[in-house]
């Protein structure tokens, strides 16, 4: 990958399109990339959603090429939500066949001087951006629809929905899968508004004539990626829990733990956990059949396959198979056990183009407030509705759990940086609370995902009765899922590393028989270091200060049951997360 | 891989224990088509009852009491929970009248990784971790609820289901309200007590209040 694509939407006589050699950005991919560019040509006070910002989509470092699991796609830009840095990553094609033309970042620059709505257009040999207003106010299913219409099913698409266009902070951008489908999204931080207020609608990916790319060294390469693959596959969590119940495996051991927030962050524990656990999605799947039912892969190149398709109980396709967090947000976050409704709720924020974490939440404070009752799902699906459409009601809720709590007044309003949490109450698992303070992202669960600790030969080795244990932990594990993500490898691969030493020498192999070079543990942590010091100093030049690396202050009032716990870490502790 | 079987071999007493439960408790007895067992599974992510004598370690209630295998709850089984609390040292950690057990395969994510036993991120679990200095161990049968979750309801759950499982009525008519109508083609014979009733008549004739006996067997070990 040796260009950079930059659209200037802003530009006089309309967008132009500019393509440009790598340059100093050479080496970066996924968020070290989105993260590089955006503090470097991104004024940090400038607003989100102004002509200054910048969104940034990146494929990682081995999208594109042989490598398994190295589909996912990075999104960067100044969060409307958070008003710092942001990453959001998807699964979905377009992060492999970008790679394969060549592409290490579309840049998309400026404002359009009107309304008009754009459709960027990229393949082999050209690039072009038209305006097509016939695709205003349509939902991601639509637009998809009709590039399929246009272009055949070879293509992947870009796209944001009603959510995006509105410019509203919950805005999600829509990847498509190997079905067609706009069913993977880069969620979270409102980057869907940001494509919005840049006029794109939609961008088509076209790879059609391009090879797989080469690694310098292809011999060790195709061993690495061998002894990758089958890590992979032997694993217990990669080889087998994942693929059988996909991320939802989650629910039952979480509500067991007492952490699983439950009515918006009132409870850790949801009595009807069961009926929308893991196990009942993937027995409920494969009772209804259809194609890639309970296992399913998001991307060509997944070899643990976690996704699914979940069809209504006539057969008909619905959704995909909607992943934990979204079955915690829209079920035990709002008192809701029917797993149909949470599938539709999921439908219905793919189609508008929304983060279903945020929306999730949104929900859960505004029956808080009274504006629907826990547990009745058709009231929740309403209320998603009202998004769609566009009113006032939608448009707080889809901007949001922070600005539906102002809205609404009500208290327990479960955000850092104004992102709301996912599905972990940081009562229940403390270190999880520091990533959700600490990280430059906002609350944010994936931000220290990277269970890599003994590995890297960090984590490990604190002590686990202190306190700054917990804070310690927190750190290594963000380093390493900053690095990570920059490789546009799927975090699940962390369990197999964490386990496997081979399994992890193979994901070094991989990288350095890609570039040819000799990859360590040290170099990892050494590019997550780098990542995360570049994006906290654009936080602190955004008017971020150690005050906003803080929970809500009712987590450490409010004892969660059934354990009655408060989080119990130290503002002092937590300030000491990035002195490294 | 472990098979069923080697996974879970129930010790003869479960029969009797079961008989004496079965005395005071409806037994439900379901043939099912050998794929339609699976759909049972999900509940036992709910909870069953065993009863079992008492003044054990959760390892020891497991592997003598229950007849999981030893290795298999040290590999397999990666986390544990007593009373919803983490635990780290299973032979350290004693059941009384009363508690829940949990039992996990590995799980995906930071959280999976944090609630594993004995992990590197052991620390992060420290506040819902179940602490065992000075337990005392009580004498006499207790009654335990266990739950199974993911792989560990797959291998173990079959098992248990075949010897009998004690489940909340009400739980089990839930359970049965909540299905597709596909569900009721598994389906081959059913009886309470031994008394022959129709399979979709079922869910009508469950007490809601007290427990039942949940027995499954497959149509072809029937048949065979």
């Amino acid at each position: 990958m040796d260009k950079i694509l930059r659209i200037n939407m802003g530009a006089a006589g309309g967008p132009q399109v500019k393509s440009e050699p790598i340059g100093s950005y050479a080496g970066l991919g996924g968020r070290g990339l989105t993260s590089t560019i955006i503090a470097k040509e991104v004024p940090p006070l400038c607003h989100p959603l102004g002509e200054d910002n910048k969104l940034v989509i990146a494929p990682g470092l081995l999208s594109g090429s042989a490598a398994a699991m190295s589909g996912r796609i990075s999104v960067g830009c100044k969060s409307p939500l958070t008003g710092g840095i942001k990453e959001a990553n998807a699964g979905g094609m377009a992060s492999q066949m970008l790679g394969r033309l060549g592409i290490a970042a579309i840049v998309l620059e400026g404002k359009p001087k009107d309304g008009t709505l754009y459709k960027l257009s990229i393949s082999k040999d050209k690039v072009d951006i038209k305006p097509d207003n016939s695709l205003k106010m349509l939902g991601n299913y639509a637009v998809t629809e009709k590039m399929k219409a246009a272009h055949g099913d070879k293509v992947s698409c870009i796209s944001i929905g009603q959510a995006g266009e509105m410019k509203l902070a919950g805005a999600s951008i829509a990847f498509t899968d190997m079905e067609f489908r706009p069913t993977r999204h880069a969620g979270r931080g409102g980057v869907g508004a940001v494509m919005g207020s840049k006029g794109v609608k939609v961008i088509v990916v076209d790879d059609t004539g391009c090879a797989v790319r080469s690694p310098k060294e292809p011999d060790k390469f195709k061993e690495a990626n061998k002894s990758w693959v089958a890590g992979l596959r032997k694993h217990a969590v990669t080889g087998q829990g994942l693929p059988t119940y996909g991320t939802n495996v989650l629910t039952n051991v979480i509500n067991e733990a007492g952490a699983y927030p439950t009515k918006n962050f009132m409870w850790g524990r949801f009595d009807g956990c069961s009926k929308i656990s893991g196990e009942t999605q993937a027995e409920t799947e494969n009772a209804r059949g259809g194609e890639g039912s309970a296992t399913h892969g998001c991307h060509r190149g997944c070899v643990i396959r976690c996704s699914g398709t979940y069809y209504d109980k006539d057969g008909h396709y619905l959704t995909k198979q909607p992943e934990y967090e979204t079955v915690w947000a829209h079920g035990g976050n709002c008192g809701i056990d029917d797993l149909d409704a949470i599938a539709m709720m999921d439908r219905l924020d793919d189609d508008f183009g929304l983060d279903t974490i945020e929306m999730g939440a949104a929900i859960a404070v505004a029956m808080e407030a009274g504006v629907a009752k826990f547990g009745d799902a058709q009231a929740a699906i309403n209320l998603v509705k009202e998004v769609g459409k566009g009113t006032p009601l939608g448009r707080i809720l889809g901007s949001g759990a922070g600005l539906t709590g102002k809205v609404f007044g009500v208290e327990r309003v479960p955000v850092v940086k104004n992102q709301a949490m996912p599905a972990y109450d940081p009562r229940g698992v403390q270190g999880i609370g520091v990533t959700y303070a600490t990280t430059t992202q906002g609350a944010d669960h994936t931000a220290g995902y990277a269970v890599t600790a003994n590995i890297l030969g960090v984590g490990g080795k604190v002590d686990a009765l202190k306190p700054e244990g917990q804070v310690e932990l927190s750190r290594n594990l963000q380093i390493a899922t900053a690095a990570i993500d920059s490789t546009g490898m799927c975090l699940f691969i962390a369990f197999a590393i964490l386990d496997q030493p081979e399994t992890f020498q193979a994901l070094l192999d991989l990288l350095g028989s890609f570039g040819g070079q000799k990859l360590t543990g040290d170099d990892v942590v050494g590019l997550g270091k780098s990542i995360l010091k570049m994006e906290r100093e654009f936080n602190t030049k955004a008017g971020f200060t150690k005050e906003m690396d803080r929970l809500p202050d009712y987590f450490k009032k409010e004892k969660l049951a059934p354990h009655n716990v408060t989080f119990k870490v130290t503002d002092s502790e937590l300030d000491q997360v990035y002195n490294w | 891989m472990m098979t069923i079987g080697e996974a879970c071999r129930l010790p003869d007493f479960f029969s009797r224990v079961v008989s004496m439960d079965a005395e005071r408790t409806p037994r439900l007895t379901l043939t099912v088509t050998p794929g339609g067992i699976s759909r049972f599974l999900p509940l036992l992510g709910q909870g069953f009852t065993v009863k079992r004598p008492a003044g054990a370690s959760v390892e020891e209630f497991l592997c003598r009491g229950c007849g999981i295998a030893p290795d298999y709850l040290r590999d397999r089984v990666q986390t544990v929970f007593l009373n919803g609390k983490a635990i780290d040292d299973l032979a350290a950690a004693v059941v009384s009248d009363g508690s829940t057990i949990a039992l996990s395969a590995a799980m995906p994510g930071l959280a999976g990784a944090v609630l594993r036993k004995g992990g590197a991120y052991a620390a992060m679990h420290r506040q819902i971790s179940h602490a065992s200095p000075g337990e005392s161990r009580a004498s006499g049968p207790v009654r335990v609820s266990i739950k199974l979750f993911n792989l560990v309801a797959s291998e173990l759950g079959p098992g248990f289901l075949a010897q009998g499982v004690l489940i909340g009525g009400a739980d089990l008519q839930d359970y049965f309200r909540r299905q597709d109508r596909g569900f009721w083609k598994i389906g081959r014979a059913a009886d309470i007590d031994g008394r022959p009733v129709d399979f979709e008549k079922v869910p009508g004739i469950i007490p809601e209040n007290g427990l039942v006996l949940l027995a499954l067997r497959s149509a072809d070990l029937q048949s065979g």
